[in-house]
């Protein structure tokens, strides 16, 4: 019960000063925001276009372009080699013709397409296999791109590998960032509360002539630094929600152009109770290491 | 109840404050420390207290030996004192009910009770109606006497006061004497470091003499004061 009265009170102690010193306490929220909010929209954005190239891997679609002088017969010679292979499911044909108007359908009026005067599209076959397996895939594509007339075929699936590879490059950069932010943030918390512990000296000096034990010295300055975080987590989250709300506002335009409904997700449950409690723990040892180096220091006479 | 044996109490770079002192002390008595400044009279409460640790010598209280103390049991000992200090070290922070709840906090007690005990102390020092007020604005005997409400509020078995008249006039300070001695009359040990023989007449109390960190008569105030 005593343990209890001294926690609620600590917290009481320590929100009534944080309230008597709302700008500095909402300051250094805001720094805590600020670097907890940087990398957690970066990772977020990495994050949103590595589901979407994960989606596109397991797509098993084979794109060939046809050479553009191609003639309607090969076409269909073409299209009866393609019949013939075992190892594909379907496939389509898509005639230049019928791409150029697609295209035209889709762009405004004034775009740039309206202003070409002939036919840039070549004829192509979009072909779907059997297999799953890259090697399998791959070897499909070594035999389709080489059919005479073929100018070009493309695994849809080898720019999102490419892309995805980057992104896990970008997610392990932005590791490291977020590493060096929460130790500038240690140092930032530590040395607020430091300062704080010594605008408090004469009342931890009288504490521990009176038998106050060290836990009961430090447990109000960590509730300190454990607020910081949290509060500076929660308006993390806060700031990372108005920045994707612009974001997917400003996005939307060109993604209809691109038919596609890609939009920055908040929700992401794992990264907003990551943001809050690593804030928190942050918060927490910042105060921690301040607190136990400082009252040490603190001599009674 | 307080036992010194051979205690020499030397600081880091100074001469030895205290040197070979040995003495006993009762639960209940009351006892006043004298001497010149410089003496060892702080030095002496301060090992009493737990603040400091003899160099050499060892000082028992209530039969457990201070420098054998674990650290982290040290605040435990201390609780069983209630500290009165020459410069009062009052929160300025905060106002008079706030310094006296404190040692309370410290011990855990909270709510109706703690706002109880504090203002039974308060009332016993006479500055039950200043609560409120800040420490500040109090005059020099009236914040002595707040320090006493801190010190007492507890309930401590050992009281002890660094020089509590220090510098305060004849009246004041009689006043602050017969605080003392209204707790000692209820049975708590009372130790009083002071310069002065001020209020020390009223009755048979013990009396140690410093002189340059050596006890040099020890005795009772009806035997004489000794001369220094
Ligand atoms: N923290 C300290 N570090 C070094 N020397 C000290 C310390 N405290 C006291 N001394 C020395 O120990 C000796 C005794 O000091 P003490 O404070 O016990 O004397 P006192 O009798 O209380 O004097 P006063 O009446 O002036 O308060 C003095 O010579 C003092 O300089
Ligand atoms: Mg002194």
């Amino acid at each position: 019960m005593s343990w209890f009265n001294h926690h609620t009170q600590a917290m009481k102690l320590v929100l009534a000063r944080m309230q008597g010193n709302k700008t500095s306490s909402l300051l250094i929220c805001l720094v805590v925001a600020v670097a907890m909010c940087l990398p957690g929209l970066f990772y977020l954005g990495v994050d949103n276009l590595s589901t979407l190239t994960n989606h596109m891997q397991d797509e098993t679609e084979i794109s060939l372009f046809l050479k553009l002088d191609t003639s309607n017969n090969t076409i269909t010679e073409i299209d009866e080699l393609l019949a013939k292979n075992s190892a594909i499911k379907h496939y389509r044909l898509v005639s230049k013709e019928d791409a150029w108007k697609d295209l035209q359908a889709k762009s405004g009026a004034d775009s740039a397409v309206k202003q070409l005067n002939k036919n840039p599209l070549p004829d192509a076959f979009f072909i779907q296999a059997k297999s799953v397996n890259p090697a399998e895939l791959e070897a499909l594509k070594t035999e389709l791109q080489n059919i005479p007339n073929v100018e070009h075929a493309l695994l849809n699936s080898d720019w999102a590998k490419r892309l995805s590879t980057l992104l896990q490059l970008g997610k392990e950069i932005i590791f490291f960032i977020a590493i060096l932010l929460a130790i500038a943030l240690l140092v930032i918390i530590g040395n607020t509360v430091r300062m704080q512990i010594l605008t408090q000296k004469d009342e931890i000096e009288v504490s521990k002539l009176m038998g106050a034990t060290s836990s009961f010295i430090r447990i109000p300055f960590l509730y300190a630094g454990i607020f910081y975080g949290l509060l500076g987590g929660l308006l993390a989250i806060f700031m990372m929600a108005m920045v994707i709300g612009f974001f997917n506002y400003s996005t939307s335009q060109i993604s209809t152009l691109y038919n596609s409904d890609f939009r920055l997700s908040l929700f992401n449950g794992h990264l907003l109770l990551g943001i809050i409690s690593l804030a928190t723990f942050i918060g927490w040892l910042g105060a921690y290491l301040a607190v136990t180096r400082s009252i040490a220091s603190i001599k009674i006479n | 109840m307080i036992q010194f044996d051979q205690v020499t109490k030397r600081y880091p770079g100074s001469d030895e404050a205290l040197k070979n002192i040995s003495l006993n002390i009762n639960a209940g008595e009351m006892a006043f420390v004298i001497g010149h400044s410089g003496a060892g009279k702080s030095t002496l409460l301060k090992l009493i207290a737990a603040i400091e640790r003899p160099t050499s010598g060892t000082v028992l209280i209530a039969n457990q030996n201070i420098s054998k103390l674990k650290t982290s049991a040290i605040p435990f000992m201390r609780r069983r004192f209630g500290l009165i200090f020459q410069d009062h070290k009052l929160l300025y922070d905060r106002n008079c009910f706030e310094n006296v709840i404190l040692p309370l906090r410290i011990n855990g007690v909270a709510g109706n009770e703690a706002g109880k005990r504090v203002r039974a102390a308060l009332d016993k020092v006479g500055l039950l109606h200043k609560e409120k007020v800040m420490p500040i604005t109090l005059s020099g005997g009236e914040q002595q006497r707040l320090a006493i409400a801190r010190a007492v509020v507890s309930r401590p078995s050992i009281l002890i006061a660094d020089e509590p008249t220090g510098n305060l006039d004849a009246s004041y300070a009689a006043d602050i004497m017969a605080i003392f001695y209204a707790f000692h009359q209820v049975g708590v040990t009372v130790i009083v470091a002071t310069h002065d023989a001020l209020g020390m007449s009223a009755s048979q109390n013990r009396v140690i003499h410093l002189n340059q960190g050596i006890l040099t008569t020890e005795g009772h105030i009806s035997k004489g004061i000794p001369n220094s």
